[in-house]
């Protein structure tokens, strides 16, 4: 089932999420990208209803790409935060509600540091070191509470996230088989390989 | 006409507006005075016939318990801002659970006279008011609203027919430490410069603002007895100022 | 499943000597999974008035939202601060305009009012959900744990306590109400409001 993580370190945060895009009890597609670049040094991944999570991600994508061409400048992390759990509050209390989960990672180039955001489709939004939505979040939140270290290197993250996943793999009945996973930091964006 | 409401004249003036102070300056006059204690409010009260039963003529008006307002100018108009006035003053009862302080409600009706002066389709209201109030914040408060919108705090003011007179005369007469009573006598001595016929009670309105003291606070705030605020502004009866223009 | 206890969380705001104290957990969940241990519930409204969302979430960042932008509005149409009688009501009015698709959210607000002989009066209030008022003298509660809270402060709390008495009997009773409550927990804080002073304290529970 559907599962993201989010862990952030000294300077970074690291964002998995699974690539399997199910429906019913049949995998579709198992190369599903749920983490979208948002803004040069923001991430966003997203779960939940699928024609939703495409309709909603898109609006956020395309709103701040808008934000960033009238300004001249990305929204801050906790101000793109701020933003998109606004839309999903209002959206809950319409006639149709998005059906969307995400985790919200950005590195704040004004001061230097990494924020990661939880927001679920109601609008309840917290910065947390660390985050999990779906099944997953079950085992991983325990296990992030025991390993989870926010001085840690990337290198150490990473660790970190195989402990998830593994974790995932080993007790989860439905667990997916394969995640992505992107930095952000500093430098901005990219994929990883673990 | 030479130019549309809304619209500025080469010389940068809006011509509507001043017709309307023209209007109040032929309307009845009236005045304010603010005491140490209180601040009266008074009016002549003209009558186009004896045959009119002025008992109904209202130009001293209560918005709510703590703010009472009177004007010169056209009547009808008046009475569409009295209307606002005092449902703006229940919607803000509705919300905070007290009556406006002076300034907000003044504020609020110098808004809707400033709207008349923009809006299409409309003329500005033929009016001016003197807005008198006690708020815990301010204390006792004298507004005057004019047709542009504009408004002033004042300790006394004039306004329609005989303004500038009247004015001249409480600059003579006005002194910061002058009493309520005081204060009544001295509207009606300004009101008489230049009053057409009779002054009688039949003729003449007066409105008051008393200050509660600090016990009358604190019990209104509890709302003790009736579970509401004693009134601070009310309207003098004919008996009463019948008496003041005996003395 | 209530829509009440969806996130847990509880508020407490009680009245001593001159000053009044308002406290909260920490905790945010989604039912028994605990998501946050830094969710905070109260806000401060102005120097001398504190506000408490207890409820659902969502509700609690949108309303403080809402009340940050009204009492802005106030404190510029009305060149002063709100007092804390005028922003009780407000509360209320504001929770009522949704009388039919409510907030859930029970607020619980404490603050000092000024008196018109000068100096300053203890003010604590709550409301349900949908903004009827409760003046309370003694103490308010709201929230998940808002039984057990009643229970623990009826047995603390007494009338005249000084500032720090008053921190420690709330403290005391936020403390042990919430380690009864599996919603509410995960750390407390705790805000005393004096005439010329605030103190902001935060605590550790059992973190479990």
């Amino acid at each position: 089932m559907e599962t993201s993580f989010a862990i952030t370190g000294k300077d970074y945060i690291i964002v998995a999420a699974d690539t399997t895009a199910a429906r019913s009890i049949v995998k579709m597609k198992t190369d599903d990208d749920k983490i979208k670049v948002v803004s040069p040094h923001l991430l966003m991944s997203y779960s939940g209803e699928p024609g939703d999570t495409i309709q909603f991600s898109e609006f956020v994508e395309r709103n701040l790409r808008l934000f960033h061409i009238r300004n001249n400048y990305s929204l801050r992390p906790s101000a793109a935060a701020s933003w998109i759990r606004r839309s999903l509050a209002q959206s809950l209390r319409s006639r149709k509600p998005y059906s969307v989960n995400l985790m919200l990672s950005g590195y704040d180039v004004t001061t230097d540091t990494p924020h990661l955001f939880w927001i679920d489709y109601l609008g309840t939004m917290t910065e947390v070191p660390f985050g999990a939505h779906g099944y997953g979040s079950y085992f991983a939140l325990s296990l992030l509470d025991r390993y989870h270290n926010p001085e840690a290197t990337l290198e150490e993250g990473i660790e970190t996230l195989k402990r998830c996943i593994d974790e995932v793999a080993k007790r989860l009945i439905v667990s997916p088989g394969k995640y992505i996973v992107k930095v952000v930091d500093k430098d901005g964006t990219r994929v990883i390989e673990i | 006409m030479a130019s549309a409401d809304g619209v500025f004249s080469p010389s940068g003036k809006l011509v509507q507006i001043e017709h309307a102070l023209a209007a109040v300056s032929q309307g009845t006059t009236s005045l304010g005075i603010k005491a140490s204690n209180g601040i009266v409010i008074a009016t002549e009260k003209k009558s186009p016939s004896i045959l009119v039963d002025d008992s109904m003529l209202e130009k001293v008006a209560i918005v709510c318990p703590n703010i009472g307002i009177v004007y010169s100018g056209m009547g009808p108009d008046f009475r569409v801002l009295l209307t606002r006035a005092r449902k703006s003053a229940q919607a803000y009862w509705k919300r905070y659970g007290e009556y406006p302080p002076t300034r907000v409600l003044t504020q609020e009706i110098a808004t809707v006279m400033q709207q008349a002066t923009q809006s299409g389709g409309v003329r500005p209201y033929g009016v001016s008011l003197l807005v008198a109030g006690w708020d815990i914040h301010r204390g006792p408060t004298l507004y005057q609203v004019d047709p542009s919108g504009s408004y002033w705090a004042w300790k006394a003011s004039a306004i329609g027919k005989n303004m500038v007179n009247a004015k001249t005369f409480l600059e003579k007469r006005y002194n910061d430490d002058i009493s309520l009573e005081d204060a009544i006598h001295t509207a009606l001595l300004t009101l008489k410069e230049g009053f057409e016929g009779q002054m009688t009670e039949k003729t003449i309105e007066l409105g008051v603002i008393t200050v509660p003291t600090p016990a009358e606070i604190e019990e209104g705030r509890t709302g003790a007895a009736t579970g509401r605020p004693k009134p601070t502004f009310r309207k003098l009866t004919e008996e009463e100022v019948r008496d003041y223009l005996a003395l | 499943m209530s829509i009440m206890e969806y996130n847990g969380g509880s508020v407490i705001a009680m009245v001593g000597k001159d000053c009044v104290a308002i406290a909260s957990d920490l905790r945010l969940g989604n039912q028994a999974l605990g998501i946050s241990s830094n969710f905070q519930k109260i806000f401060p409204v102005t120097d001398r008035i504190y506000l408490g969302l207890p409820g659902l979430a969502t509700d609690v960042t949108t309303l403080r939202e809402v009340f940050r932008f009204r009492v802005n509005m106030y404190t510029i149409k009305e060149e002063r601060e709100i007092e804390p009688e005028t922003f009780a009501h407000l509360v209320s009015s504001t929770l009522y305009e949704r009388r039919f698709g409510p907030y859930f959210i029970e607020p619980v607000m404490a603050g000092l009012s000024k008196v018109a002989t000068g100096g300053f009066k203890p003010f604590i209030a709550a409301t349900d959900l949908i903004g009827c008022l409760n003046f309370a003298k003694d103490f308010v509660v709201a929230g998940t744990a808002s039984s057990k809270l009643y229970g623990a402060a009826e047995g603390l709390w007494e009338p005249d306590l000084e500032p720090e008495q008053l921190f420690e009997t709330i403290s005391q009773t936020m403390l042990n109400a919430v380690d009864r409550d599996a919603y509410s927990g995960w750390g407390v804080v705790v805000h005393v409001i004096e005439k010329d002073k605030i103190t902001t304290r935060t605590l550790k529970g059992r973190m479990d």
